[in-house]
């Protein structure tokens, strides 16, 4: 090793942290689906079954993940209203899952299932409670979707620099695939 | 007042040593770098091998003060405990050999390998033979540690021994509720809704056969010497912990989640007064799971005693059925609303 | 601004016009050079004075509970005039006393020990030692600090709510921390310290990420992954504990505010609680919090450690003008401690009821840990041999640690065995054990570092022979305070009790009780010695006027005397060799940037 050694850096520094960003919040949800299986395999547990509009919601974010595709396509090409487009498209998508989720919770309160409060069973809670959670951070994606979106519209923009919106994507691709594995996890191990 | 003088003594002397320090550093640069370093070196090197002698010192002079105040000293009160107190004493040999060859070779390198103007480093970088020589040792002495470490783990969570004794300990915000199966020997069920502080600590469901003979005690609790008991732990409110010193034994008491522990007094309370000497001694349970602002107020105690008291005692138990509803209870006299000249006989404990 | 430099750092080095100001694209105002700042240095400087503010904060409240521990009968009417109606008669409360002990905790752990330590060398000594300019994202490094502010605030805020702080143990067992009726620090006490904490996780999330980022991926030509100082890779590795582990805190903490605020049942089940009755929560169980906290509970206290143990590494080495001994070795004690530190969290359960098998494996795993620690300590001594060592403040320190690390490590082992952890659980052993080292041993590798790389920091030097009282005070007082201790603990002496004279058992202590109590107000006075020293010398200390007083071949001394935005005026330079060429073909010391000379012998 008396020469020169090279050093890769293959990846760019923001997009390595936000991978690593993408691994802690794993870890999140790792903890709450364990403990969710433990509590499973104790006593009083209630089964039931999920509503119908959380399957609708699973479509729609998969949708999601489809035109924040398309709109890293376009900004790669550098058309920048196509790109704009399909920008404003995935917020709205991801508006529109967060409402459906709400509507599934709203479902469940109808149905008698109790997600929180004195006559709640822990079945109901974790299921509200990890699914509260990754709403939380659609939320989070929706905010940094609008924000790239104005960013756009500044005259300042260098539309060159592809480096946020690819960010913005891997993170939206991130929330879109934690909730297939958490509506796997639910239907399936629930 | 005295407060005021303190702090200002405090800070009178914070200001000398600040002085001095300052000081020291304008004469060490006009020694100039080396001399100077040279000289720290000198004392701190020192200071090394006094601080090693003086804390050997130290730690004898600890134990001489001290041991004789530990449970080991005493010597263990339980099958269990004479395990425990063997461990340690061997954990405590490994350990200190280690401790001592380390902390000697440490201090003794800092001061003789101090900065000499003669002095040439030696450029030793790696040594996969010692790397592997200093794995391999901690690596088979732990494994030592272990082996024992888990026959007995296995031995205190196990089962016990048939013809144990079970006694059911609830903790609760501040103190313990001791219950004891009766005559049937089975625990009538309980349910946590049914508690009444009054007349049903524990909660116990009095529809059920099994719990007419349920005894309930606070704060003491009998078992027999020799005898095996199982204790099946419990809390009413936050987790609490029956800690058993004498015994080298605890276990968490969880609300929700019974949890279990066994032990075999080896003395009886009075055994244990002659030979610690100390007329005051007891089997205290002391609360090791914070609970709460009263943690360090909860104390039961268990009187370990020869089998005929023991009987005994249980035979003057009445069973909590009999006060919870003292209608039934076939002992007491039934109070005549008018008739003064009528005794009321309460049952005596 | 920020990923434009970090992409000028992704695409090599480029020389940028520097004034002396910093960089040439913007000019600082007071907020954005020492509020807001995004300079890696100066928010290194932010964690570390809010981590002796804690530091201060902390240790004061322990010098009150151990006024309680060593003086039970006295009174001080001052107590009284500073903590009004906690301190009722001049005696502390119950209630007091379950308050500072577990503000103490939770304060120092986290506050002091992970955000003053970690936050201030990782921040500070990252870009410097890889060569880079500043981090991977230095606006996420900024809302770090930031975060971690606020947390601070709120954390300080709970002290002064009318029911009290939080008073359960840092450890914030439920069901005594999720029910509001258990205890009155269980009530709006409670909440704050769980946003604190929520507030701190993401802070130390934000800048984990960010220290990861910079050591994989914006090194300086030349600096492979080996050839990094042994800081960087304990840095690495601590920085990897955190991101993985402190979610699962998070998570923890989630289902206690929704059992707190929200009436479900996670963590509760068959309560009654006295004087308010049955409650209707069942089916939850409490030892569910324990593991999720555990998770993070242990790593955190290996968070703790490594960094004192890279720079104890990296200064031992400096000051024994000898490479540190066994690299390769050191590294992968790291690694194995970093892959262990997840698979023992359950010997804080041994006592819970849990199955006796899986108390098992965790015995196997807990003292399979000690093996790497072991070979770390084989190591540092084997440093010291044969060297020719320089007794800076620094290199005391280190020293201390080691002798720290021996001690309190090795009553590890007696914990980590289930079998006497059934009887030492819960008592002073324990008390001991994780002061000594976690509490001592991190708390002088951090002095270590303080001592150490403050004139990189300053541009000045710290008062040596202030320096000698801290370190020897320190170290004689610490274990006079803890060693006894041991002791207390092998009499079955519980920990958290306000007062043991109704216990027989535990009652023979009060001498030792009130000699502990009075080496630890010295040894707090001293440290306040060293926060004079630290602040005075800030400002009037001793000028550097060399750019490598310790005569050190690590990078950061390549810099100007007083570096600043952007670390080197010109360019990065490029590395040739590892960084313990100290003694070597009969030179001193080669700096990593010194390339390899053709008669020089073999090199790492």
């Amino acid at each position: 090793m008396a020469t020169e050694v090279k050093t890769k850096n293959k990846i760019h520094p923001q997009k390595m942290y936000l991978y690593v960003g993408l691994g802690s919040i794993v870890m999140m949800f790792a903890g709450l689906t364990s403990a969710y299986i433990v509590k499973k395999s104790q006593s009083n547990w209630l089964d039931f079954e999920l509503p119908k509009v959380f399957f609708i919601a699973t479509v729609v974010i998969l949708l999601s993940s489809f035109t924040m595709q398309m709109a890293v396509k376009k900004a790669k090409e550098g058309l920048q209203n196509p790109y704009r487009g399909f920008l404003t498209v995935t917020a709205i998508l991801g508006v529109a899952f967060m409402t459906l989720q709400y509507q599934g919770f709203m479902a469940l309160q109808a149905n008698n299932i109790a997600l929180t409060g004195a006559r709640s069973n822990s079945a109901a809670s974790f299921l509200f409670v990890i699914t509260f959670l990754h709403l939380l951070h659609v939320l989070g994606g929706v905010i940094a979707l609008f924000g790239v979106r104005f960013k756009s519209l500044s005259a300042k923009n260098n539309t060159e620099n592809t480096l946020p919106v690819e960010l913005v994507s891997t993170y939206w691709h991130f929330v879109d695939i934690l909730w297939i594995y958490l509506f796997v996890f639910l239907q399936w191990i629930g | 007042m005295s407060l005021i003088l303190s702090v200002a003594i405090i800070v009178f002397i914070f200001v000398v040593i600040f002085q001095i320090a300052k000081a020291s550093e304008y004469v060490s640069i006009l020694k100039g770098e080396e001399a100077s370093r040279q000289q720290n070196n000198k004392i701190n090197g020192f200071l090394m091998v006094a601080f090693l002698v003086l804390g050997f010192v130290g730690i004898y002079v600890c134990n001489k003060a001290y041991y004789g105040k530990t449970q080991l000293a005493q010597g263990a009160a339980s099958v269990q405990g004479e395990k425990v107190d063997e461990m340690l004493f061997v954990t405590l040999i490994i350990t200190g050999i280690v401790f001592v060859i380390t902390q000697v070779l440490l201090f003794w390198f800092a001061y003789k390998y101090q900065e000499d103007k003669n002095r040439k480093v030696f450029f030793f970088a790696h040594s996969t033979k010692l790397e592997l020589i200093w794995t391999a040792i901690p690596a088979i002495a732990l494994t030592v540690l272990v082996v024992f470490g888990l026959r007995n783990w296995f031995f205190f969570t196990g089962e016990p021994p048939k013809g144990a004794m079970v006694v059911e300990v609830t903790g609760k915000q501040f103190g313990w509720i001791f219950r004891y199966p009766g005559k049937d020997a089975v625990f009538g069920k309980k349910y946590y809704k049914n508690i009444d502080p009054a007349t049903n600590s524990v909660g116990i469901v009095w529809d059920d056969t099994y719990s007419k003979d349920d005894i309930l005690l606070e704060q003491t609790m009998y078992v027999v010497k020799g005898t095996p008991v199982k204790l099946i732990l419990g809390s009413r409110d936050v987790i609490h912990d029956v800690g058993l010193t004498h015994f080298r034994l605890k276990m968490d008491a969880v609300p929700g989640i019974p949890t279990t522990m066994w032990f075999t007094p080896l003395y009886t309370t009075k055994e244990m007064r002659e030979k610690t000497g100390n007329p005051n001694f007891a089997y205290e349970i002391s609360c090791d799971q914070m609970c709460g602002n009263g943690h360090y107020s909860m104390k039961g105690v268990i009187e370990v005693v020869d089998q005929e008291e023991y009987d005994l005692w249980m035979a003057k138990q009445k069973p909590q059925y009999f006060t919870a509803f003292p209608e039934k209870d076939p002992t007491a006299v039934p109070v005549a609303a008018a008739d003064t000249t009528a005794k009321v006989a309460t049952a005596k404990m | 601004m920020s990923h434009e430099a970090a992409l000028h750092n992704h695409e090599g080095h480029e020389s940028h016009g520097h004034d002396d100001h910093g960089h040439h694209e913007h000019h600082d105002t007071f907020l954005t050079k020492y509020v807001f700042s995004q300079d890696h240095k100066m928010i290194a400087k932010q964690f570390l004075i809010t981590g002796m503010v804690w530091a201060v904060l902390g240790g004061l409240m322990s010098v009150l509970f151990r006024l309680q521990l060593g003086y039970p009968d006295a009174s001080f009417p001052w107590l009284e005039s500073i903590l009004g109606k906690w301190a009722k008669g001049g005696q502390i409360t119950p209630e007091a006393y379950y308050a500072l002990v577990t503000t103490h905790g939770t304060v120092l752990v986290f506050f002091v020990l992970t955000a003053g330590l970690s936050g201030t060398f990782a921040n500070f000594l990252i870009p410097l030692q890889v060569g880079a300019r500043d981090m991977a994202s230095p606006f996420m490094n900024m809302l770090s600090y930031w975060f971690f502010f606020t947390a601070s605030i709120i954390m300080l805020s709970s002290l002064f709510v009318e029911t009290g702080p939080f008073s359960g143990g840092w450890t914030a067992y439920p069901p005594l921390s999720a029910l509001h009726d258990a205890s009155p620090g269980s009530k709006t006490g409670m909440d704050l310290w769980i946003i604190s904490m929520a507030l701190f996780v993401v802070s130390s999330l934000l800048g984990g990420l960010n220290y990861i980022a910079t050591i994989l991926n914006m090194r300086t030509k030349g600096m492979s992954m080996t050839r990094l100082p042994l800081t960087i890779w304990a840095l690495f590795f601590t920085a990897v504990l955190g991101v993985l582990s402190f979610p699962v805190l998070l998570s923890g903490l989630i289902l206690l505010i929704f059992d707190r605020n929200f009436g479900t049942s996670f963590y509760l089940s068959d309560i009654y609680v006295n004087g308010v009755g049955a409650l209707s929560n069942e089916g939850g169980s409490a030892i569910l919090f324990q593991h999720l906290f555990w998770f993070l509970g242990h790593p955190e206290v290996y968070i703790i450690l490594l960094p004192a143990m890279g720079m104890v590494s990296e200064i031992m080495s400096v000051n024994s003008r000898k490479p540190i001994f066994g690299y390769m070795a050191m590294l992968g004690s790291l690694f194995a401690i970093a892959i262990l530190a997840f698979l023992v969290w359950a010997h804080h359960m041994f006592v819970t009821g849990l199955n006796p098998f899986l108390g098992s494996v965790f015995v196997l795993l807990t003292l399979l840990i000690a093996v790497p620690s072991a070979i770390k300590v084989f190591n540092w001594l084997t440093t010291l041999w044969r060297g020719n060592i320089r007794f800076t403040p620094g290199m005391l320190f280190a020293i201390g640690f080691v002798s720290l690390f021996i001690s309190g490590g090795l009553t590890g082992i007696w914990l980590g065995n289930a079998a006497l952890d059934i009887y030492l659980h819960d008592s002073y052993f324990v008390v001991a054990h994780f002061h000594i080292v976690m509490g001592v041993a991190s708390m002088f590798g951090m002095f270590a570092g303080v001592y150490h790389w403050f004139p990189k920091m300053y541009g000045r030097y710290l008062n040596n022979s202030l320096g000698y009282i801290h370190f020897w005070i320190t170290l004689a007082g610490a274990y006079l305070i803890f060693w006894p201790m041991h002791y207390q603990g092998l009499a079955g002496m519980p920990r958290r009790y306000f007062d043991f004279s109704i216990w027989e058992s535990f009652k023979q202590f009060a001498d030792l009780n009130r000699f502990i109590s009075t080496v630890a107000m010295i040894v707090f006075a001293v440290q306040i010695l060293f926060l004079i020293n630290f602040f005075y010398s800030i400002f009037k200390g001793r000028k550097v006027t060399v750019l490598n007083p310790w005569e050190s071949n690590t990078l950061e001394w390549t810099t100007p005397i007083n570096p600043g935005h952007g670390n080197w005026p010109g360019e990065i330079p490029e590395v040739h060799r590892w960084p313990y060429d100290y003694g070597k073909d009969g030179h001193d010391f080669i700096p990593q940037t010194t390339p390899v000379g053709e008669d020089e012998t073999e090199t790492h």
